[in-house]
């Protein structure tokens, strides 16, 4: 099969503008995003409970190092069936519909504003400008499957799948500008659109506030089935070099001796 | 001071300044006088970093009370940024070098009111509280602030400080043990609550504190007053009525161990020399010490 060879002028007019034009688009984004970009309200009761539930983790994982009466006592404050945090303090699960919350709402609109509709109208754009062009070439030789991936917008059965079409290099740096962005804009910018992309997928779009009751009820449990083996029992013979951890107790650290 | 000499030229102390600000060094005097002579006239080629540079001597200056320097900042703050809370809590604090308190607490609370959830002048009333000498309304205070922030180390710390004041061991040593929940691998937070064990006195609480003692020595080997308040410690078990003669015999035996480690120590550190002597005339002096409630083990000489 005879070489193909590219004009010069597609490299100067369709190649390096699209690259241009992708990544001006997500600077652009970037700002936009800060602009619109609402600062969430922290409720005092949400601060509560967050720190509740560190103190109640970390009970569980450091408990050992305490006296057992202080672990009992701090397990008794939290789980006690009468007057424990976790199940005296009630709190309203969370599964408010967002359409029924105005500032949900106006969140949503604007995720879509900046995300959205940049990718669509660009995207749609990019593929009426610039359609219908082969743009570059990949220096490796690739099998057929890839040629509806890389040669989107040419239906040619002749072409080899090495080649690569103007619509699919747009996507191509959509993707693959992320790096770009993080050396320009820094980490967490908001031009990236691979985790928008991501974001939508799982439908975490929308970020739900954890539900407390949920959590209160996971963590009572956890803490609940959370025994105490006193870690300083041994502590005596360990420093005097009479005796290094026992040799099963090395595996199983909650091991009663 | 003659350490951060004329030769600094500003670029340096820039990176001095931020490195103070992130470990929260406090060295007020310096921090004013690199200022003064040294940054102030380059402040515009700080950059945004000014203004957190302003900040920063801003509290310097309060703290060595240089008033006039912390008023310009404040000035200069306050053009930039109007409404913000962070600036109104260093004007409560300007109230507070000022020792108009009330005023003070009148902005702390005009804060907490726009802004609930903001940890900051909820710890400087305790702060003004404590500064006015009334400690168990400052432990009222600041137990309240625990109920909403619960893991916050630092309350939890002063927290144990101010029931140390009031001489509550208990409430101390419960203090502590937040903070070893939180923090493990400490071995400060460790000698400090075996040293609180220890002065709580009584049977249980030393056989704590030796072995609270005994993890600070595991995690730190050099610790000196740990060493000395395993000695003690040891040494008042083994002398306690309530001791089964094997008990007596381990700790005497940890006793004597510890004995020699702080031997050691000093002989490693000054030679063979008349200090040593010195040192054993101050053990047998801890020995009948020991038999006392409240001594706490002395610092190393």
């Amino acid at each position: 099969m005879a070489e193909l060879l590219l004009d010069s002028k597609i490299r100067v007019w369709v190649f390096l503008p699209i690259v241009v034009i992708t990544f001006l688009v997500g600077v652009v984004r970037h700002y936009v995003s800060i602009l619109l970009s609402s600062k969430k309200k922290v409720e005092l009761q949400q601060v509560q409970d967050s720190q509740v539930i560190i103190r109640s983790r970390s009970l569980r994982e450091h408990g050992n190092y305490i006296p057992k009466q202080s672990f009992l006592m701090r397990r008794h404050f939290f789980n006690s069936e009468e007057s424990g945090y976790f199940k005296t303090q009630k709190r309203v699960a969370v599964n408010q519909n967002p359409m029924t919350d105005p500032s949900m709402m106006t969140d949503m609109l604007k995720g879509n504003v900046t995300n959205v509709l940049p990718t669509i109208v660009i995207g749609g754009w990019i593929n009426w400008m610039f359609s219908g062009f082969v743009t570059t070439k990949v220096p490796f030789p690739l099998t057929l499957r890839f040629k509806p991936m890389l040669q989107r917008g040419i239906e040619l059965l002749s072409l080899d799948a090495a080649w690569v079409s103007s619509a699919s290099w747009y996507f191509l740096n959509v993707f693959g500008l992320r790096s770009i962005y993080t050396l320009v804009l820094g980490e967490n910018n908001a031009a990236d659109q691979a985790r928008h992309l991501q974001d939508q997928m799982s439908g975490a779009a929308m970020a739900m506030p954890p539900d407390p009751k949920a959590a209160f009820k996971a963590e009572w449990e956890a803490l609940e089935i959370c025994e105490h083996h006193w870690a300083l029992a041994n502590i005596e013979n360990e420093i005097l070099g009479l005796a290094g951890p026992f040799a099963d107790s090395m595996y199983h650290q909650n091991k009663v001796e | 001071m003659d350490l951060y000499s004329n030769k600094m030229n500003w670029s340096e102390v820039q990176d001095l300044f931020r490195l103070w600000r992130e470990e929260n060094v406090r060295k007020s005097t310096e921090v004013v006088d690199l200022w003064e002579r040294i940054l102030q006239k380059k402040i515009h080629k700080l950059g945004d970093e000014r203004l957190l540079v302003l900040e920063q001597v801003c509290v310097a200056s309060l703290d060595c009370n240089r008033l006039e320097v912390a008023d310009a900042c404040l000035k200069a703050l306050s053009t930039e940024f109007p409404t913000s809370l962070r600036i109104r809590k260093l004007k409560a604090l300007k109230l507070e070098a000022l020792e108009r308190y009330d005023e003070a607490l009148d902005v702390l609370d005009s804060i907490i009111k726009q802004d609930d959830t903001n940890a900051a002048p909820r710890k400087r009333r305790v702060a003004i509280l404590r500064a006015r000498g009334k400690i168990p309304d400052a432990i009222k205070e600041l137990a309240e602030y625990l109920k909403k922030f619960m893991s916050d180390l630092e309350a939890w710390q002063e927290l144990c400080d101010l029931y140390l004041f009031e001489q509550d061991f208990a409430r101390a040593a419960f203090c502590m043990e937040e903070l070893i929940l939180h923090n493990p691998h400490s071995h400060l937070i460790h000698q400090r609550y075996a040293d609180i064990r220890y002065t709580q006195g009584g049977f249980e609480n030393m056989e704590l504190a030796r072995a609270h003692y005994c993890l600070a020595l595991k995690l730190s080997p050099n610790n000196i007053r740990a060493l000395y308040g395993l000695f003690l410690s040891a040494t008042n078990i083994a002398i306690s009525t309530k001791c089964t003669s094997v008990k007596k015999k381990e700790n005497n035996k940890l006793a004597k161990w510890a004995l020699n480690e702080i031997n050691n120590r000093y002989e490693e550190q000054c030679g063979k020399s008349n200090q040593t002597a010195a040192l054993e005339g101050l053990i047998n002096s801890l020995q009948i010490l020991s038999t006392g409630w409240f001594t706490v083990p002395p610092k190393p000489v």
